[in-house]
């Protein structure tokens, strides 16, 4: 009964989101990218994209981190515009998509505050798409303790650290295994916010997220090969969600080196087809133009996950996917850039394309 | 020269932009000594000249540090300084850095190698 | 030409020990200049080693950078994160010393002493760890070219300074000590002479007053002795008139 009354609240939003999709690089304007031999050339060819209005008025020698950050204003100010003309329930699904990137700030502030810099420097570097209301407030706290107990209750993210973390594991465990027990919580919460929403919301993003979570298994288990990650530290990491969940995790939780990765991979048909022609093992560094990392192949699936949800109408999805797709693309223009200007034209067709 | 002090000397000091300061972090050498002070600068567009100078003078006196690496495009900006170093403890060297190839020519050691070389 | 030279009394004594300073300078002038041609040889071989490896160090630091990018694409910024988990260096240098002609040189090696534990081995856990682990090890060959650059360039920072120093003195001795220490010979050599003639002189003055004053004397004889034969001879007979002798 859903579509009925999507129209009625959701539709214009879908509208301009299909609109921004439609606005991504095609692969033809790839094309012309990768055949600039300058900056300038480069952003001449991003004059006819939607990254125009954000890079006209750089001066001329433009660094790759500006465009970089400039595209990503550009993505910022799209999301913040679909963000101000939401409402329930599409409001709430959007914020479920910021809390990831407030992950991500308040990691880096906690990070700042252990090492007692001044975190008011850190608010620039934050990830706008993460920004919340009371995060100017977290650089007040001087301890750990309280940011804890003052101001991280307050924020958004208030329910992963109470169920997570204890204050005095801020302060004692790798901040890296908190960002990712972090990560893990707000993972399997949004899986289970979107199941509440219903088909076909409920089964697409449950399709993108179960692969978000497949590969954030796979990732954790192969770099945490020879730390000091124990297994069982790793098993608790992994999000509790996802095709490998639970019992291929739990194999995952106990291998020793990449060929049994490889091995549990192959026994799931989809990602047997994607470790095809996949160097495992980063340790060889083998850095020849053509080698494709697991990395590679999952984003490749993520994108095509992504375009799917398009083909459907109704569902929320499509935001999702979308800021997935434009993140994408902001990575590929980005790589794009760098092999242009740091003169590395050989690898300048290793970004994963979308249309 | 005092030949035992370089014994002390076991730290590489960097100053660079983000990218170039990161890798070389990523490598291992950032310190960070009882004083909280780092061995490392990073150079953004915010960062001041005489900042960077300051630091500059403060590395080529500290004790502990071998070898200096900074940028060659930052160390263009301080020529001037660089001309006149000419201690061998601890070592400035030029590097180049992610969006400024390589320059042989405005190397002040390069220059005075070309010099040597070319009579 | 104003000769420069020793304050020395111009005595055969001094005569000889400069002589042998002279002898000392000269073999002091040849051995540093082996000394000098022995540096310039290293000199010019590391000037070489310098170029090529700061032309090498373009591409190897472009590469570095290049593998930065591959993480930034797949994992994002880090920089932030790497640079606050920054507490103590893993990668540290020590500093040995080689002996080229008595000049010690110090060439910088990494450290393995401080064993290869790595503050960064769990930055990118959940993304592109294994990205950030090569960009690690990418980075440690390029900081180790650049170690080793690094101690070239003191090398030829010291070894150019002590070849400036030698070189002053290899030209110290053959332009400013050797021909000062031949213009005091030669000084001396001169006084001495001066010195010879002098007493030449001095003594054919002498043995000039002598025959002179033999001469003088010879004279003098020869008059009293012509003065002895030209006294009239008297005729004592005629003169004398005696007086009768009367019984």
């Amino acid at each position: 009964m859903n579509e009925i009354y999507f129209n009625a609240y959701a539709g214009y939003l879908e509208g301009v989101v299909r609109g921004y999709r439609d606005g991504l690089i095609t692969a033809p304007q790839y094309l012309n990218l990768t055949q600039c031999e300058t900056m300038d050339d480069l952003k001449l060819q991003l004059a006819t994209t939607d990254y125009a209005s954000f890079l006209q008025n750089e001066p001329s020698p433009m660094s790759t981190s500006t465009l970089s950050a400039r595209c990503t204003d550009a993505l910022v100010a799209e999301f913040q515009y679909l963000q101000q003309n939401a409402a329930e329930p599409i409001s709430k699904f959007l914020d479920y998509i910021t809390y990831g990137y407030m992950i991500d700030n308040v990691i880096l502030l906690i990070t700042g505050t252990l090492h007692e810099r001044d975190t008011h420097d850190l608010l620039e570097k934050c990830h706008p798409l993460g920004f919340f209301d009371t995060m100017p407030a977290l650089c007040v706290a001087t301890t750990v303790q309280d940011l804890y107990s003052t101001v991280l209750v307050d924020s958004p993210l208030a329910g992963y650290f109470r169920e997570c973390l204890s204050a005095e594991d801020l302060n004692e465990l790798n901040i890296e295994i908190i960002r990712n027990t972090l990560h893990k919580a707000y993972l399997e919460d949004f899986y289970a916010y979107c199941q509440s929403l219903g088909e076909p919301t409920a089964s697409i993003m449950s399709n993108i997220l179960k692969l978000e979570a497949d590969r954030r298994t796979v990732n954790i288990t192969i770099n945490s090969f020879g730390t000091e990650l124990s297994k069982d530290d790793r098993a608790k990491l992994y999000p509790r969600l996802g095709n490998m969940y639970p019992e291929a995790q739990t194999r995952l939780a106990r291998v020793d080196d990449i060929d049994q990765v490889k091995a549990i991979l192959e026994q799931y048909s989809e990602y047997k087809a994607m470790l095809v022609g996949v160097s495992l093992g980063a340790s060889s560094g083998g850095t020849g133009a053509n080698d494709v990392t697991l990395e590679d192949r999952f984003f490749a699936r993520e994108v095509q996950f992504n375009k799917d949800s398009f083909e459907q109408q109704f569902h929320y999805g499509v935001f999702y996917s979308w800021l997935r797709l434009k993140e994408q693309e902001i990575r590929n223009v980005v790589w794009v850039a760098e092999c242009i200007s740091q003169q590395q034209k050989d690898k300048i067709n290793n970004y994963t394309s979308i249309y | 020269m005092a030949q035992a002090a370089h014994k002390d000397r076991t730290l590489i000091a960097a100053i660079g932009d983000e990218d170039t300061v990161t890798g070389l972090l990523l490598a291992g050498i950032g310190d960070i000594d009882s004083h909280q002070r780092p061995n490392f600068l990073v150079v953004d567009s915010k960062t001041t000249q005489a900042t960077i100078e300051e630091e500059f003078t403060s590395f080529t006196q500290r004790k502990d540090i071998a070898i200096i690496l900074i940028n060659q495009h930052i160390a263009d900006e301080m020529r001037g300084i660089l001309d006149e170093y000419s201690a061998a403890f601890p070592t400035v060297l030029e590097i180049p850095s992610k969006d400024h190839p390589y320059d042989p020519s405005k190397d002040s050691v390069l220059k005075r190698v070309q010099l040597l070389l070319g009579d | 030409m104003a000769a420069v030279r020793d304050n020395v009394f111009p005595t055969r004594m001094n005569l000889t020990t400069t002589k042998t300073r002279l002898k000392g300078a000269e073999t002091g002038h040849s051995l540093l200049k082996r000394k000098s041609e022995a540096l310039t040889t290293r000199f010019r071989a590391i000037v070489r080693k310098i170029e090529d490896a700061k032309l090498k160090m373009g591409k190897v630091m472009q590469n570095a950078s290049f593998s930065l990018a591959e993480v930034a694409y797949i994992t994002g910024d880090i920089s932030y994160q790497v640079r606050e988990s920054a507490k103590h260096a893993t990668f540290r240098v020590s500093a040995k010393q080689e002996n080229v002609s008595g000049v010690l040189l110090p060439a910088f090696e990494r450290d393995t002493r401080m064993g290869g534990g790595s503050q960064f081995e769990l930055t990118g856990l959940g993304r592109g760890g294994q990205q950030i682990q090569k960009a690690r090890a990418v980075y440690m060959t390029a900081v180790e070219m650049l170690v080793e650059l690094a101690s070239l360039q003191t090398a030829f920072v010291i070894l150019d300074e002590v070849i400036k120093l030698t070189n002053r003195r290899v030209n110290a001795i053959e332009y400013v000590i050797i021909p000062r220490i031949e213009n005091t010979i030669s000084y001396i050599n001169s006084e001495l002479d001066e010195q010879d003639r002098e007493e030449f002189y001095r003594l054919k003055k002498i043995q000039g007053k002598k025959k002179e004053r033999a001469a003088v004397a010879q004279r003098e004889t020869d008059a009293k002795a012509t003065a002895r034969h030209e006294m009239p001879v008297r005729d004592i007979l005629a003169e004398q008139v005696d007086e009768d002798i009367i019984f």
